[in-house]
């Protein structure tokens, strides 16, 4: 134990002397720090914006005269999404992503204006977060610094001294392991940092407990593949080299490699092609807009019967609003269906871009990571249901009052002359059924349902990486 | 034949020192052919860049077919719809049009803005902010981390490959104690280092173009175009060549030199972009979508409560040609229901050319600063030669507003005229030409 103590200490004192471990490191943690502070910033001014944005929508919407409800129906709504705490280490897809919906009657809206759309383009790496600094350039400090401890060794001729002293190759590589495992965790602390702040903005302990796990894995076994490369090959320069080439292939190359791939396999069709394709279904479905649609001759024949009456006008309620609530009824259920088939195709998508996990850990951590954060694609999904269960109910309490607190008679007449204009009307307080919306990220258990597909593979790669390391161990010999 | 002994001596001389000087550039070829690690990268970078361009003739390809199948179907819509329409009103309402903007002939080597920038819109006759920065969904969780496209290929990979094979031109002899030796034997040991870099260099830039050249013949991309990116893909490989090769003249051992040059790859490809695009998005201010997107909701939904002559006041100003209409004896009518949308769109003009002059600039901005960062430099350039820059989607924008413009001044005249509803002259409505 004291010699591994002793080798790990020494690998140290090894690593403060050299101006390039000290500069790479610096560098890293400079790099580290400041996007945490600038991430926590923006984040935090969003998460102000939108909360703000929100509430001033949901009073717009109350504030808004007596109308007729139709009126309010298509006037309709927005909500935001405030981003989880934990999106100030990893925002996610939150900067391809809009963050705000139009909600109104007879559609369903897609989030619109991502960050991106307005920035300029420098490239797919200006996209700077604490998370992706980790899964790409935690990665390389660790090769920048441990590239070197076994084969360093070995071209200055000390492995054959140290060997017959009686340290076993074994012995040798945990002091170096012990050596790196301190240093990822020194490389973790702005990691532990941020996590304080999501911590006190109501972030669960567990989640960041299990996010920052995750990430000691993840440099570990970066540590592990660096040591054993360091323990088989024999020259120096060569390690470095063909930990360089294995970098910049897992982390650059292999994921968007993925994307090309799975983009061809699994096609999405986009909104105009669906909107297209959905239109035959609608016409079925009939125009709520007209009550004399042949559609709802079936609705107007069992209110008839219902009320014994023999015409519309007869009836205790509206028809034109029952037939506004029937035909959004109709509607929302053929949209949902398409947009279930959309989010369907999307979460295929997803699967198949974490079977590329098993070939690249950097985008295996990067599913875990966006998931245990709360910034993934099931969390887009999430707040889309949540957009669209906000918008059908508010659509249809506004129909309900369409039906109940306006006469047909008013109704029908609302074109004839501004005072009939006037009298097709109901009273501000019906906008009352709009309910008050916060986006909330999911329970820990979901996410972790969610990213246990990834965290499998992690834990694989990890343990593989491990044997790799026992066994380079073995071979280390005079 | 002039007898080798009848040539003045410096003649020969000169000739001996070609005949060296080929040998040498032979021994060194040969030399290249032997070398493992060249021909691994060569492979690789042969591979990849296949997959590249491969993959990007495919997007193309299904962007067109996507096109092609939309047009069918958007024909077929407003044939189905032309039932409904009994008037001008709802011939303008319930007909939809479809804009778009074709991938270009070298689109398959930056798909670029492409997948994060409409390019296809469905636009009809309502006011048009509210439809123009509807966007077409894409998986985020794709998008995010992006397509392997050759602009990407070129621009971040290839660096990364030529330093893991330049690093250690010297200090490899240097430490197998070759070094000395051949110097020595080396007319100019420089020159030879040098040859040797270039030999490397070009070996991998042709592995790299060769597919992109084929894929363009392919694809039908203009002689000038694939000439340029070749150009601007040779030029980047010979800076980062002469940068290895500068480092590599560094008297330090070859891991010393290869981190210096990794962290020069970082330093351009990543912090400087990343800090460029913090720094303009935060000096160049752009009127946040939403803001544009409510006002105009705002705009156009006051005008259902507002008296009507405020709304056709407004829009008179701006079309005094129409304003002795003869207005209907209802409180609904559809000149005035299509004045409002117009109105709509003249209340959020000011926010409208604040986003795009914002976005304008911005870019503008970024591609000056650019010029430190020669990653984003080359990436920038493929994706304007490919027109899938912000300056091509801000085309397509401005297409798709003359396309608006056109439809209204088709309805016009029919509303404020009260010219009779004709159903056959709907064949006469403008249609949208791509590139117009």
């Amino acid at each position: 134990m004291n010699t591994i103590l002793r080798i790990a200490a020494e690998e140290w004192r090894y690593w403060l002397r050299s101006y390039l471990a000290l500069g790479g490191v610096l560098v890293f943690l400079l790099l580290v720090l400041s996007s945490s502070i600038l991430t926590k910033l923006r984040i935090d001014a969003e998460t102000h914006v939108r909360t703000h944005q929100q509430s001033a929508a949901e009073q717009t919407f109350l504030d808004q005269p007596n109308r007729h409800p139709h009126r309010m129906v298509h006037y309709g709504h927005y909500i935001f999404r405030a981003p989880a705490p934990l999106a100030i280490f990893d925002p996610g897809l939150d900067a391809v992503t809009g963050q705000a919906i139009f909600l109104e009657g007879h559609r369903q809206n897609t989030p619109t204006f991502s960050e991106s759309a307005a920035s300029p383009d420098l490239g797919g790496l200006a996209h700077l977060t604490p998370a992706l600094i980790y899964q790409l350039f935690g990665a390389l400090v660790i090769i920048l610094l441990g590239h070197g401890t076994i084969v360093r060794e070995r071209e200055a001729g000390a492995i054959t001294p140290l060997l017959s002293l009686g340290i076993t190759g074994n012995t040798l590589l945990l002091g170096k392991a012990l050596a790196l495992l301190v240093f990822i965790l020194l490389l973790l602390l702005p990691l532990a940092i941020t996590s304080v702040f999501a911590l006190s903005a109501g972030e669960t302990p567990l989640a960041v407990l299990v996010l920052f796990g995750v990430y000691l894995v993840y440099l570990c076994l970066w540590g592990a593949i660096v040591l054993g490369f360091s323990a088989i090959m024999r020259k120096r320069g060569v390690v470095l080299a063909a930990l360089t080439g294995l970098w910049f292939v897992m982390t650059l190359v292999l994921p968007s490699v993925a994307v090309n791939i799975t983009t061809t396999t699994v096609t999405v069709p986009g909104k105009i092609e669906t909107d297209l394709a959905m239109l035959t279904d609608r016409r079925k479905l009939g125009d709520g807009h007209n009550a004399g649609d042949p559609a709802f001759a079936k609705l107007r024949a069992s209110l008839l019967e219902k009320y014994d009456a023999k015409r519309v006008e007869e009836l205790p309620v509206n028809f034109r609003g029952l037939v506004a609530m029937e035909s959004e009824q109709k509607l929302t259920q053929l949209l949902n269906e398409y947009a279930e088939a959309r989010i369907d195709g999307e979460n295929r998508q997803q699967r198949l871009l974490e079977k590329w996990g098993w070939l690249s850990p950097s985008l295996a951590i990067a599913f875990v990571s966006r998931a245990i954060a709360g910034t993934d694609l099931m969390h887009y999904h999430h707040f889309q249901r949540d957009a669209e269960n906000l918008r059908f109910s508010f659509v249809q309490g506004l129909n309900r009052a369409h039906a109940e607190k306006l006469s047909y008679q008013d109704d029908i007449n609302r074109n004839k002359d501004e005072a009939s204009w006037q009298r097709a009307r109901v009273d501000a307080s019906n906008w009352q059924v709009l309910d008050a919306y916060q986006f909330k990220a999911a329970s820990l258990t979901e996410r972790l349902g969610n990213a246990s597909s990834s965290i499998g593979v992690l834990t694989v790669w990890f343990l593989a990486m491990l044997c790799l390391l026992i066994w380079s161990g073995w071979r280390i010999k005079p | 034949m002039v007898s080798r002994d009848a040539m003045p001596f410096d003649l020969e001389w000169l000739e001996d020192q070609a005949m060296s000087a080929r040998k040498t550039c032979l021994n060194e070829i040969r030399f290249a052919t032997r070398d493992r690690t060249l021909g691994l990268w060569m492979a690789v970078v042969l591979m990849l860049s296949t997959l590249s361009v491969g993959s990007g003739l495919v997007e193309v390809r299904h962007q067109l077919k996507t096109i092609e199948n939309l047009l069918g179907a958007d024909q077929q819509d407003r044939v189905a719809e032309s039932s409904k329409l009994n008037d001008w009103g709802s011939a303008a309402y319930y007909s939809f049009h479809l804009t778009y903007a074709p991938p270009s002939e070298f689109a398959y080597a930056a798909i670029g803005q492409r997948d994060t920038q409409p390019w296809k819109h469905r636009i009809r006759m309502l006011a048009l902010e509210g439809q123009i920065y509807e966007q077409d969904v894409i998986n985020p969780s794709v998008a995010l981390i992006g397509r392997f496209d050759f602009s990407f290929l070129a621009s971040f990979v290839l660096p990364l490959v030529l330093i893991i094979l330049l690093y250690d031109l010297k200090a490899s002899e240097r430490t197998a104690g070759r070094y000395n030796l051949l110097e020595s034997m080396a007319n100019r040991a420089e020159s030879l280092w040098r040859l040797r870099a270039v030999i490397r260099v070009s070996a991998i830039s042709v592995c790299l173009i060769t597919p992109m050249i084929l894929a363009g013949w392919f694809a039908r991309t203009g002689f000038s175009t694939l000439l340029l990116a070749s150009c601007a893909v040779l030029l980047y490989a010979a800076f980062w060549g002469v940068v290895c090769y500068g480092f590599s003249a560094w008297r330090k051992s070859g891991s010393v030199i290869l981190i210096s040059l990794i962290g020069c790859w970082v330093l351009t490809a990543v912090v400087i972009p990343a800090a460029t695009r913090l720094l303009v998005d935060r000096l160049i201010p752009v009127p946040s979508g939403a803001e544009i997107l409510m006002s105009q909701r705002e705009a156009v939904n006051d005008a259902w409560d507002l008296p009507k002559d405020v709304t056709m006041d407004a829009f008179f100003k701006r079309h005094p040609q129409w304003s002795n209409y003869q207005p209907v004896q209802s409180s609904f009518e559809w000149q005035w229901y299509y004045a409002f949308q117009q109105v709509g769109d003249q209340k959020t003009e000011q926010l409208t050319n604040a986003y795009r002059n914002g976005r304008l600039q911005r870019d503008y901005t970024a591609s000056w600063i650019s010029l430190l960062a020669p990653p984003s430099l080359l990436e920038r350039t493929l994706q304007s030669l490919a027109k899938t820059d912000l300056s091509a989607h801000l085309a397509y924008e401005k297409e798709v507003r003359s396309f608006h413009r056109a439809l209204r001044e088709f309805y016009y005249p029919k509303f404020f005229l009260n010219e009779a509803f004709d159903k056959a002259a709907l064949a006469n409505r403008p249609e949208f030409v791509a590139g117009k």
